[in-house]
């Protein structure tokens, strides 16, 4: 079975500093994974050369078995949210939401459909507001990023820390949200988050990041919290 | 106090990316400045001369007289569609213990030394010098440009005042110019004449100087009457942040007709229609029809062929030169989201180039009338039309993939260096000369019309490998891609 991202020898140095070095990463279909680490560890740069927007220096991120470098494939079954660049934020989310449904091929019935299970998250606050996403609240415009990732039910998803910005109340909707959208596509997901408890109640795999390495790679058991909370403590 | 402001917002200024700029683009932007800077000095210098010339039978004072107040509404409209509002950076200073008149002087002063208000110095202080001095005396003619320079801050206080209270209605704008337009006609027409009004009113502040008193308390009003609406509104959210703006533009579901390239467009124009940026840029894309006006009515020009080239190459490319200087930079603050959802860097591409060629098919149409100045004119600009489809719209994406400073959209384009880079300039030359260079060995044989032809057969040949060459456009951009993203990610 093709892995749904496999990563080989992975680096990328700036001219003074190497920030990511992953000799080898296997995401399996279906996996959620939680990536953790503080600040500079590189979790972002290395979500980027996932998605082909940072050339790696050295070593290829594969897709399917497919290269991501240079390659279009994996943009039909890959959704992402990492920050506000990936908004269009002169439309409004209708508008936003429709381009993008428009890119998979979705009806606007599809679209308000796969909409539906966002309407607790949204919290009447995003739709048909007549506004700009970029006379949203930063809170509001990272839910319209994170349901424009996941609208056309892709079979992975990359999020770039979906709680923070989020109120209490929405942190915990779009906990069940991940999950749910797990359990009934099977979507694969890497998620990044700063909040420990919160990542590791959606992923079943945990990786540390430190310093662009990889120091940890577990599966969620019970006592990981506790380890987590153990590891970054100073 | 003051000297603090001023020293923070210096120091801003030369922060700003748009002031940190390689020395070859600070040597060209040097250059025009110092180029256009003589075109108005050598104007004011030789006014004198054309006013006795035109009007003889007046002396080039009264001439020049006669026509200021028209200059200063002409004044008005212009700011109003092209002067923005002075960037308001006192927000970090509200919350310390800075007075807070001071602050509003602060930013009502700040507003003085700008192009718009100093500009016009260039020609007012020759022709000052050449036909003022000489005929009222040193004293009397200080007086006179010292009252000019009072209407021109008065302007400049009405239009912030305005500005501030209506953000940039276009609807006052054109509104205020169809006025001034027609107080032109009913002088035109001799029913109300605003040149006898303005010849009068200036004539008398020459004879009896103390007039200039009339628009020293006009400004002192105007001042205050920004003064007072300040103090009352600084508060961020009165003054500063922008007005959340209500949404227009609807689907333009016609562009669905072109598929996924189609949507793209539809995307464009969305972007074009709600930034000021790109709208201002429109804008000023329709003045440039004109400017065929000031070649085609000078008979040198029309006579040789050359010139003639060029500005139909320049008025037929107008909006795609503007517009595709920023290619993709327009879209720098998404560009992850173009990069990583399902857009081929072809479909990309392609939906730019469909956006430039109805843009050159319709500034052609429009300059159709131009052919009154002789079928020469009409055949060039046809030759350039199709040239600049075929060739030129490759030339703006080719230049495209070396835009890697993000645009900021928000600012108007008028005087708005931010993003204009060395490759701006670089590209107008091969856009420019390859024509001339095509032309020219037919016209040395002295056969320029068929150097026309062969203009247009190069722009058609273009047209037909379209495909190909946008295929090899796409792929350099594909090249170039993270160059470009990691660019854009800076603010």
């Amino acid at each position: 079975m093709n892995m749904m991202i496999e990563v080989r020898d992975l680096v990328k140095a700036y001219s003074d500093a190497t920030v990511v070095n992953i000799p080898a990463l296997h995401v399996a279909p279906g996996e959620t994974i939680g990536l953790v680490g503080n600040n500079g560890a590189g979790k972002t740069t290395l979500f980027r050369m996932l998605l082909d927007l940072v050339r790696p220096t050295d070593g290829v991120v594969t897709s399917k078995g497919i290269p991501v470098a240079h390659t279009d494939a994996w943009k039909y079954y890959t959704g992402s949210h990492l920050d506000e660049g990936f908004l269009i934020d002169y439309l409004t989310p209708e508008e936003y939401f429709k381009f993008i449904g428009d890119l998979h091929g979705l009806s606007t019935g599809d679209v308000l459909e796969r909409l539906q299970p966002f309407t607790d998250l949204f919290n009447g606050e995003i739709l048909q507001q007549r506004k700009y996403i970029r006379d949203f609240s930063k809170g509001n415009q990272k839910k319209v990023g994170i349901a424009a990732a996941a609208l056309s039910h892709p079979e992975l998803l990359i999020l770039d820390e979906p709680f923070a910005n989020l109120d209490p109340s929405s942190q915990i909707r779009l906990k069940n949200l991940l999950r749910s959208l797990h359990e009934q596509h099977g979507m694969t997901m890497l998620i990044s988050s700063h909040d420990l408890s919160h990542v590791i109640e959606v992923c079943k795999r945990i990786v540390i990041l430190e310093k662009g390495k990889i120091v940890q790679d577990m599966q969620t058991t019970e006592d990981t919290l506790q380890a987590l909370e153990a590891y970054f403590t100073v | 106090m003051f000297g603090t402001l001023l020293d923070l917002q210096w120091k801003q200024t030369r922060r700003s990316p748009a002031y940190q700029k390689s020395l070859v683009v600070k040597i060209i932007l040097g250059f025009f400045i110092i180029y256009f800077a003589l075109i108005f000095i050598a104007l004011g210098f030789f006014s004198h001369k054309i006013l006795a010339e035109v009007y003889p039978d007046q002396s080039p004072v009264v001439s020049f007289n006669s026509f200021l107040l028209f200059y200063f509404l002409i004044d008005l409209v212009s700011r109003f569609m092209l002067q923005d509002l002075p960037v308001l950076a006192i927000q970090p200073f509200l919350h310390l213990p800075v007075k807070r008149n001071k602050l509003v002087h602060f930013v009502l002063l700040r507003s003085i030394p700008s192009v718009f208000n100093l500009l016009m110095l260039l020609v007012f202080v020759p022709f000052m010098l050449r036909a003022v001095v000489p005929a009222h005396g040193i004293g009397i003619a200080l007086v006179w440009l010292a009252s000019l320079l009072l209407l021109t801050f008065i302007n400049n206080f009405i239009l912030i005042y305005f500005k501030r209270q209506l953000t940039s209605n276009p609807k006052i704008t054109l509104l205020l110019a169809l006025v001034v337009g027609g107080l032109m006609l009913l002088d035109y027409w001799q029913v109300l004449s605003l040149r006898q009004v303005s010849l009068v009113a200036f004539g008398a502040l020459l004879q009896q100087p103390w007039l200039i008193l009339v628009p020293l308390l006009g400004l002192v009003g105007v001042y205050l009457l920004n003064y007072r609406f300040l103090m009352q509104h600084l508060y961020p959210e009165e003054i500063f942040i922008k007005r959340v703006a209500t949404v227009e533009g609807s689907d333009m579901a016609f562009l669905n007709r072109f598929g996924d390239t189609g949507k793209l467009i539809a995307l464009e124009l969305k972007l074009i229609w709600r930034h000021k940026r790109p709208k201002s840029m429109v804008m000023i894309s329709a003045f440039l029809l004109f400017y065929g006006l000031i070649f085609y009515t000078n008979k040198v020009y029309l006579e040789g062929w050359g010139m003639l080239i060029f500005v139909g190459i320049f008025v037929t490319g107008a909006p795609m030169f503007n517009y595709g200087q920023f290619v993709p930079a327009w879209q720098s603050a998404h560009y992850d989201a173009l990069l990583t959802r399902p857009i081929t860097t072809y479909q990309y591409v392609r939906a730019k180039y469909l956006m430039f060629v109805p843009s050159i098919l319709l500034v052609t149409v429009l300059t159709l009338p131009y052919a009154l100045f002789g079928t020469k004119v009409l055949l060039i600009n046809l030759a350039s039309c199709v040239f600049n489809i075929g060739v030129n719209s490759i030339v703006v994406l080719y230049f495209a993939a070396l835009n890697k400073e993000r645009l900021d959209l928000s600012n108007g384009s008028a005087f708005n260096w931010q993003g204009v880079g060395a490759s701006k300039f670089v590209m107008m030359l091969p856009m420019v000369l390859t024509p001339i260079a095509i032309f020219l060995p037919f016209s040395l044989m002295d056969i320029p019309q068929w150097g026309i032809f062969a203009l247009a057969l190069t722009g058609a040949v273009g047209i037909l490998f379209h495909r190909q060459l946008l295929g090899m456009m796409a792929k350099r951009l594909e090249d170039r891609k993270y160059t470009l993203a990691a660019g854009f990610r800076q603010h």
